[in-house]
């Protein structure tokens, strides 16, 4: 056998290996889709629809599973943190690319890269600590509340944001910027109709992304909501997320309990919201697919 | 200067953000760091008095994360190569590609209840370390797909082309010349990984438990530095529990910056000379 076949031989033994990494991480997806699917359709073969979804009561206990107030809570919380962060980290990308000499912007973007590597827990401390003291004084209240849950994930998403905002800024071709300029555009200008614009497709793209952290972080999250299943009529009233409520009702309802599933059914939606985000990312062709 | 009304408010905006940083870093480290001593590192927790440690959770976090790393840097590189490098039908690599992110952003907390459903309820295995790792590892797997596809894309194709070229084959190309190209951006990524998963909670919850033993071992409950600053600060009635949670928190945080930047170091240091 010469080296040549023989290196052939290894290179169809490695494809086989990469590709059986690769259909693995395929399985491991479609067994979280099976599970959670399955899950859902037992729990609606053994209660049936109506006091499911669309109800304001949770009381798992009772058979009653409204998860109406979990997901109206998943969406507040996600948008309060995404209308708070947006506008600081566009202000950091564009301070940090138009602003600050360029020789700064390397130490910047590790500076801001480190920070989105704080563990969210700690953020949760942060907002134990000062954010919902804060809101108990601004709202009344015991301070536990969706808003407060909004500020501590807006503050967390903020460097992730940040981050994309850069590096979406940083692909605008500076002739652009100095072409802009020297036609007689003011700095405002060129950053308006320039810069945000031509980079609008890649900004689109991080605001989902953020969407996707802000509706799938759970601990910080779970630490200042306050964890209460009546419905959220305001903001400064304490209420839960999805991901919250899967996490303090797996202890109450382990597999095998009445009403078990009903956590099948939350985490269910969780990953077609995910799924949707993945799609709609897709669709923007912020990221090359296929 | 006129017209610059939008640049200042972004400065504005900056100077918010790192004010908000600085006082949650500042309050964190003021209220954590008087705490943190040698003995406090090395001492099991306790209930009872403010003397407790967190030698523990020290450990488990770097075993489970190290253990969750040894599997994934390895499956996740694989699979990335194949994306990258060996392609397959356009229809496979589409149904590649859109579980990978799914799984990338999917909420920790739901991979946490699978695993609860699969591997403690379906295998019967206890909340221990071993759970823990399993749970941390599919969490952290699309994440080194994610990095190791971008490692691997950042390579010029030109190179690979010299390479065919010169009679390699596929495997040679990419053993030696695909994989020492992103061997640096490889690292970074590994490192942010790594980093992300120390400081990963709702996954380990329910399935390493909010605990540990006095008997360290693969089947003995493994609550991590995350789990243990998220349970000092909701449910323990330890005294100072606040403090000790803050305390908890500068390590992790030094931890996670310590393994950002050696990693951030070795990098640079592999980083070719050319590109």
């Amino acid at each position: 056998m010469t080296v040549h076949q023989k290196n052939l031989r290894t290179e169809r033994v490695q494809h086989g290996l990469f590709l059986a990494a690769a259909a693995l991480l395929i399985a491991v997806g479609f067994a979280f889709w099976g599970t959670l699917g399955w899950g859902t359709l037992r729990f609606f073969l053994q209660h049936g629809l109506n006091r499911t979804i669309l109800g304001l009561r949770y009381h798992p206990i009772q058979g009653e599973f409204g998860l109406l107030p979990f997901i109206a809570g998943s969406l507040s919380v996600t948008l309060i943190a995404v209308v708070l962060a947006y506008p600081l980290a566009l202000s950091v990308a564009v301070t940090a690319t138009m602003v600050l000499p360029h020789r700064w912007l390397p130490a910047i973007r590790q500076t801001v890269g480190s920070l989105a590597a704080i563990p969210s827990v700690i953020f949760g401390w942060w907002g134990l600590a000062m954010v919902v003291p804060l809101v108990r004084k601004l709202g009344g209240g015991t301070g536990f509340s969706v808003a407060a849950a909004g500020i501590v994930l807006a503050v967390m998403i903020v460097p992730t944001l940040s981050l994309l905002a850069i590096h979406a800024a940083m692909r605008v071709p500076e002739r652009w910027v100095e072409g802009s300029l020297a036609l007689g555009a003011t700095p405002d200008q060129t950053l308006g109709r320039v810069v945000l614009q031509s980079i609008r497709a890649p900004l689109a793209e991080a605001g989902i992304v953020a969407v996707g952290r802000a509706l799938g972080e759970t601990m910080a999250v779970q630490m200042v909501i306050g964890g209460q299943t009546f419905f959220p009529h305001n903001v400064f009233a304490p209420g839960a997320t999805l991901t919250s409520e899967i996490l303090n009702d797996i202890g109450l309802l382990p597999p095998g309990a009445f009403g078990h599933h009903v956590l099948d059914v939350m985490a269910l939606l969780l990953l077609l919201a995910m799924y949707g985000l993945v799609l709609l990312v897709e669709r923007i062709g912020g990221r090359e697919i296929g | 200067m006129k017209g610059t009304t939008w640049h200042r408010l972004a400065v504005v905006g900056s100077v918010l953000t790192i004010a908000v940083f600085g006082l949650l870093l500042g309050d964190l480290v003021w209220q954590g760091l008087p705490q943190v001593s040698l003995g406090f590192l090395w001492k099991t927790p306790s209930e009872l008095s403010s003397l407790g440690g967190i030698g523990p959770e020290l450990l488990n976090t770097l075993v489970m994360v190290g253990a969750a790393s040894a599997i994934t840097i390895p499956l996740g590189l694989a699979a990335a190569i194949l994306r990258i490098e060996y392609g397959a039908r356009p229809g496979f690599l589409l149904v590649f590609d859109r579980m990978r992110y799914t799984l990338l952003s999917l909420p920790t907390v739901v991979v946490g209840l699978m695993i609860y459903e699969w591997v403690i309820a379906g295998m019967r295995w206890p909340l221990s370390v071993g759970s823990g790792i399993i749970a941390l590892a599919v969490v952290n797997w699309p994440f080194i797909v994610d990095v190791s596809v971008a490692a691997l894309s950042g390579v010029p194709d030109s190179f690979r082309e010299a390479s065919l070229a010169l009679g390699a084959t596929k495997y040679l190309t990419l053993l030696r010349v695909v994989l020492p190209s992103a061997l640096s951006a490889l690292v970074s990524g590994v490192g942010m990984a790594i980093a992300r998963l120390m400081g990963e909670s709702a996954v380990l919850i329910f399935t390493a438990g909010i605990n540990v033993s006095r008997h360290w071992g693969w089947s003995a409950p493994g609550e991590t530095l995350a789990v243990h600053l998220w349970y000092l600060r909701t449910e323990s009635v330890a005294p100072h529990a606040d403090a000790q949670a803050a305390a908890t928190g500068v390590v992790l945080l030094l931890l996670v910056g310590l393994v950002l930047y050696l990693t951030q170091k070795l990098a640079h240091w592999l980083k070719p000379m050319d590109t």
